[in-house]
């Protein structure tokens, strides 16, 4: 219950920043802008790797409740490994703005852009840290199963964060485009 | 309700705490909820006389016209941590540390769900409050842009100095703090209550908490994502704010407003729920209408989140967003009166003792009841057009907060000082602080309706010597001094009563809630033996076993 | 009783309107006041318990009656305000529309520019009208949010840098009329006055023509040394007068001060040696003034201020 009204609570801190990043969308007249400054195909992929993950996490549950501690492990560390892909991703691509010399200061478009990926990034990097914290006792022989209540609220962490990135990438990159 | 959310098994050994004889380090390591109550109260009570000397400075240099006393500068500070910290750092945290004293014992509870996440929230909340005050140290001085930081003004180029950076990430670490309180309440509330104790029968106290808690775990974070916006426009050169940049300077309004609306709600519904336990006690009445007055603070939360833009009447957002927030702003207004109606009618037909409690809560009745009609005026955005901005509005917060929230605080601490300290507070000194308040809360503060009334914008750190408005301003200033001297009586009584009060026992007021059946402070564990819970005064169906309050009710 | 000014002394039909409104409102609340006063002094007096009587009184719970009625009453009376509030609106700040502005005023750190496109006439902080015409206002801001509130005759409206606002402004009667800047706008927010001329219509259109006079640059004597001063002593980098070089704006247009009240935004009534102590030392008067004191010696400022006030 504890993590579901903390990720509802954090919904709303993201929320204001979507909405920032909405109330500026096509203000800009000239300078960058979502349109002719991102690539949703790549970061579409990317994005792809974060979805997976959601998936290979609720298959780690499963196998704890089936008491396979084994595979438990193994869907932990896919999991972070495509959540640690699709940090990797957004990490060339703020590279590559940057380079472009599209940065936070910029103008409206570089401040709600790299505010919103960079604040949902730091929410992912988190849970990754969650996550590796999980697997190390894991390893240590702890989340025997069935029920574990760490891997729960972590679970629930992980898709809240997929799920903010869903809206972000929809509101930021499908919105632009469409 | 508490068998659909599992409970949270209780911990077969005893929570670790240190010995009460190990002095300093057992308090800064306590888990135990009622340090952490007991901390919170010092600490703020540390922050309100903090807060009140920079009240006094400004009305010292506003006491007469064209005055010298402070700078521009440094009066621009004082408004501002004033503000900050009478809201952030004494009002809030003082009603999140009551109720983080007394809602488990209010629900029989041996501690909050998470004792350590609690702890947290205290020092996140102490060393934010630290962070803020630090920056008088700089070189620049504290933060001078306001409580509520309008841009561009906060932002560079217009201002330069760090006071607005320490104060945002000072608030930050604080707002992080509040969050996990909210948190803690509300799991605490769901799964700890004891049984037989549905949430239909849980004290007002506690349903004002919950409703709070909401209220924080939503705003909070709005107005934390804010800060961010406004720390990476300053420290990064973002856009977010600044509209020479592309920004918008009343996307930051909206935002701090949608945080600061709910805030002032976050601010009073606790003060009520004091109130709705002080009453009933002192008029040895049950409360009048329990579910009404519990689900019009449900109202007030709901309607708290459409009412932010009654702050920016003036800001030109069209006649047709005014109306509709004119309307949620007076609709808001009839489930507050609701509450007010039943504290009277709770009061109608009882036998009232007027100890020092019972004192603070019915001048709270009148004095909130002022407050809350300026405010209706002031929802009526034309109204709103005249007087905005004005002294009109500092006197109708102060009605609400000071007259509202500070008199139940008092009430409530006069009325809980026992149950926490063992002791009983004297009452005479407890009448001279209340007449002292009555007397110097209205002479400071009801002349500053007609001083906004007559054109005296508020912030301002001088003003011209139009008619009347230095003698009225050295009225206003008088009245300070005045509430001044009443808190320095209240803290007499505080000090002269931990010493000498009379030993207070289990239930000295003959009260009904849970809190009042254990001993006086509580042990560590706080029950020995949990009464069973049949109804909404477990103690009065004890004592009255043959005119319980819920004659029907299965036994648990 | 001297007049008291603001609300009290309503001088244009909005403001007239606001106050009944206002006047209205709180009658409503004294209403409500009083029935709470009398019923808690009643209480008072009727329900103290008496030293002694243990006996716990009848215990009430509550009545669905009750609460339905003291739901329904203030809900009426919420609906009666709004919709006054709604009437009261679109009497006092009806919508712009295409009109074109007679009167567009831009905030400044810490003083008012004023510009009246359909004269061209550009001056600051004093405000001329002429009496009975609704003139439409319209609001910017070059820097941070400021807001023109004359209580006596308008609504407040924030001049919001990046979003303008518009207003009507009228006066009923002729008179002078002060206001104030009402959103804080950092150190010298208490001393951004307004003030506000109202005159007859021939009045008014006399001094349309005195400030649309651009002044000869005098030739002789101290205010030619004062011409020459200001040219030099950077005065220009700042101010403009129309028939000079100087045509900055960071701060007010300077060609007809000699015309105006007060200087300094409201500070200093206007009379030459005000002026001097003024240009002597302006951070005197006005902390935080971003005009710095130029350290300008007695013989300089004589002479800058004979040709300020030379300027006709």
């Amino acid at each position: 219950m504890m993590v579901g009204f903390f990720v509802a609570s954090e919904s709303f801190f993201f929320l204001m920043l979507i909405l920032a990043y909405v109330n500026f969308h096509g203000s800009q007249v000239d300078g960058p802008t979502a349109v002719n400054s991102l690539n949703p195909i790549v970061t579409g992929i990317f994005s792809l790797f974060l979805l997976a993950s959601s998936f290979t996490i609720w298959l780690a549950g499963k196998s704890l409740k089936n008491k396979n501690h084994r595979m438990l492990k193994f869907w932990l560390l896919v999991t972070i490994l495509f959540g640690a892909i699709f940090i990797f991703g957004q990490g060339i691509e703020w590279a590559g703005l940057i380079e472009k010399n599209i940065t936070i200061s910029r103008n409206v478009f570089g401040t709600t852009f790299f505010s919103l990926t960079g604040f949902h990034g730091f929410h992912v990097c988190v849970g990754l840290i969650m996550l590796s914290i999980l697997l190390g006792l894991a390893l240590f022989g702890d989340f025997k199963g069935p029920k574990s209540d760490a891997v729960e609220c972590v679970s629930i962490y992980w898709h809240f964060v997929d799920g903010v990135w869903i809206v972000v990438f929809s509101v930021i990159y499908l919105w632009a485009f469409l | 309700m508490s068998s659909r959310f599992p409970l949270v098994p209780e911990n077969a050994e005893s929570l670790p705490t240190l010995n009460e004889s190990e002095g300093m380090l057992s308090w800064v390591a306590s888990i135990d909820h009622k340090q952490i109550g007991i901390m919170y109260l010092i600490c703020t009570a540390v922050f309100f006389f903090i807060g009140g000397i920079e009240a006094l400075l400004m009305r010292v240099q506003l006491a007469q016209p064209e005055n010298h006393f402070l700078s521009p500068e440094v009066y621009n500070q004082m408004f501002t941590m004033h503000g900050t910290t009478m809201i952030f750092l004494v009002a809030m945290p003082f009603l999140i540390g009551a109720g983080v004293y007394l809602v488990p014992l209010m629900i029989g509870a041996r501690d909050m769900a998470f004792p350590r996440l609690n702890a947290l929230s205290f020092w996140l909340f102490l060393f934010g409050g630290i962070l803020v005050y630090y920056s008088f140290l700089t070189q620049s001085g504290a933060s001078d842009v306001g409580w509520f930081a309008y841009s561009p003004l906060s932002e560079k180029p217009f201002s330069l100095n760090k006071g607005p950076t320490y104060w945002a990430l000072g608030l930050l670490a604080a707002g992080i703090g509040s969050i996990a309180s909210g948190l803690n309440n509300i799991i605490t509330i769901f799964t700890l209550r004891t049984p037989g104790m549905t949430l239909r029968r849980v004290p007002l106290f506690v349903w004002m908490i919950l409703v709070t808690s909401f209220l924080i775990i939503i705003a909070m974070p709005i107005i934390g994502s804010a800060f961010a916006m406004m720390l990476i426009d300053r420290l990064l050169g973002a856009a977010f704010f600044t509209p020479a940049h592309g920004g918008s300077a009343i996307l930051w309004q909206h935002f701090f407003w949608g945080f600061g609306h709910p805030e002032v709600y976050i601010l009073v519904l606790p003060a009520f729920g004091i109130i709705s336990e002080v009453i009933p006690v002192f008029s040895r009445k049950p409360i009048y209408g329990y579910a009404f007055v519990a689900g019009s603070t449900v109202a007030i939360g709901l309607l708290s989140f459409g009412v932010w833009a009654h702050h920016m009447f003036a800001v030109g957002l069209g006649n047709v967003a005014n109306a509709f927030f004119a309307l949620v702003s007076m609709l808001i207004a009839v489930p507050t009166g609701i509450k007010i109606f039943n504290w009277v009618a709770t009061m109608w037909g009882g036998k009232i003792h007027f100890a020092t409690p019972m004192l603070f809560a019915t001048a709270f009745i009148i004095e909130f009841v002022i407050g809350g009609l300026t405010g209706v005026a002031i929802a009526s955005a034309p109204l709103d057009w005249t007087v905005t901005d004005s002294y009109f509005i500092v006197a109708h917060f102060h009605y609400t907060i000071f007259g509202g929230t500070v008199f139940a605080i008092f009430a409530g601490i006069y009325y809980w000082f026992p149950k926490i300290t063992g002791r009983m507070m004297s009452e005479t000194l407890g009448k001279w602080h209340f007449w002292l308040t009555i007397v110097g809360f209205n002479m400071t503060f009801f002349i500053q309706h007609f001083l906004g009334v007559m054109g005296m914008p508020r912030r301002t750190y001088t003003y011209h010597d139009l008619p009347y408005w230095g003698s009225m301003n050295l009225l206003s200033t008088i009245g300070a001094f005045i509430l001044a001297i009443s808190v320095i009586v209240f803290i007499l009584n505080v000090i002269v009563s931990l010493r000498k009060g009379n030993v207070a026992g289990d239930n000295p007021w003959n009260a009904w809630t849970l809190e009042w059946a254990t001993s006086s402070p509580p042990p560590v564990h706080n029950f020995d033996l949990v009464p069973p819970v049949r109804g909404r005064r477990p103690l009065w169906d004890l004592a009255h076993p043959d005119m319980p309050d819920e004659p029907n009710a299965k036994i648990v | 009783m001297e007049n008291l000014g603001g609300l009290f002394n309503p001088s244009s039909p909005q403001l007239e309107t606001m106050a009944g409104l206002t006047y209205y409102m709180i009658g409503v609340a004294v209403i409500i006041l009083a029935i709470i006063v009398i019923a808690v002094t009643i209480i008072i007096i009727r329900f103290r318990k008496k030293p002694g009587d243990d006996v716990e009184p009848y215990q009430e719970f509550g009545s669905l009656k009750l609460e339905v009625v003291w739901t329904i009453i203030p809900l009426g009376i919420v609906a009666v305000l709004f919709l006054l509030t709604c009437n009261t609106m679109r009497a006092v700040s009806p919508p712009a529309g295409d009109k074109e502005a007679d009167l567009v005023v831009i905030g400044h750190q810490w003083w008012w520019e004023l510009r009246y496109p359909k004269y061209g006439i550009i001056t600051a902080n004093e405000v001329h009208l002429p009496v009975g015409k609704n003139l439409l206002v319209r609001l910017e801001s070059i820097d941070v949010i400021h807001d023109f509130w004359v209580p006596e005759l308008a609504r407040k409206m924030d001049l919001v840098p990046g979003h303008p606002n518009y207003m009507w402004l009228i006066a009923s009667e002729p008179g002078v009329y002060l206001g104030a800047c009402a959103e804080f706008c950092g150190d010298q927010h208490a001393n951004m006055r307004i003030r506000i001329i109202a005159q007859e219509e021939d009045e008014f259109n006399e001094w349309v023509k005195q400030q649309q006079v651009i002044p000869s640059t005098p030739t002789s004597g101290q205010a030619a040394e004062g011409a020459q001063l200001f040219q030099d002593m950077a005065c220009m980098n700042c101010h403009t007068i129309f028939g000079t070089p100087a045509a900055a704006r960071v701060g007010p247009n300077l060609t007809h001060l000699s015309d105006r009240q007060t200087i300094g935004a409201g500070v200093l009534t206007n009379t030459p040696e005000n002026l001097t102590k003024w240009l002597t030392n302006p951070q005197k008067y006005k902390p935080g003034a971003y005009m710095p004191n130029m350290k300008l010696s007695n013989s300089e400022v004589k002479s800058i201020v004979a040709y300020l006030e030379a300027l006709k």
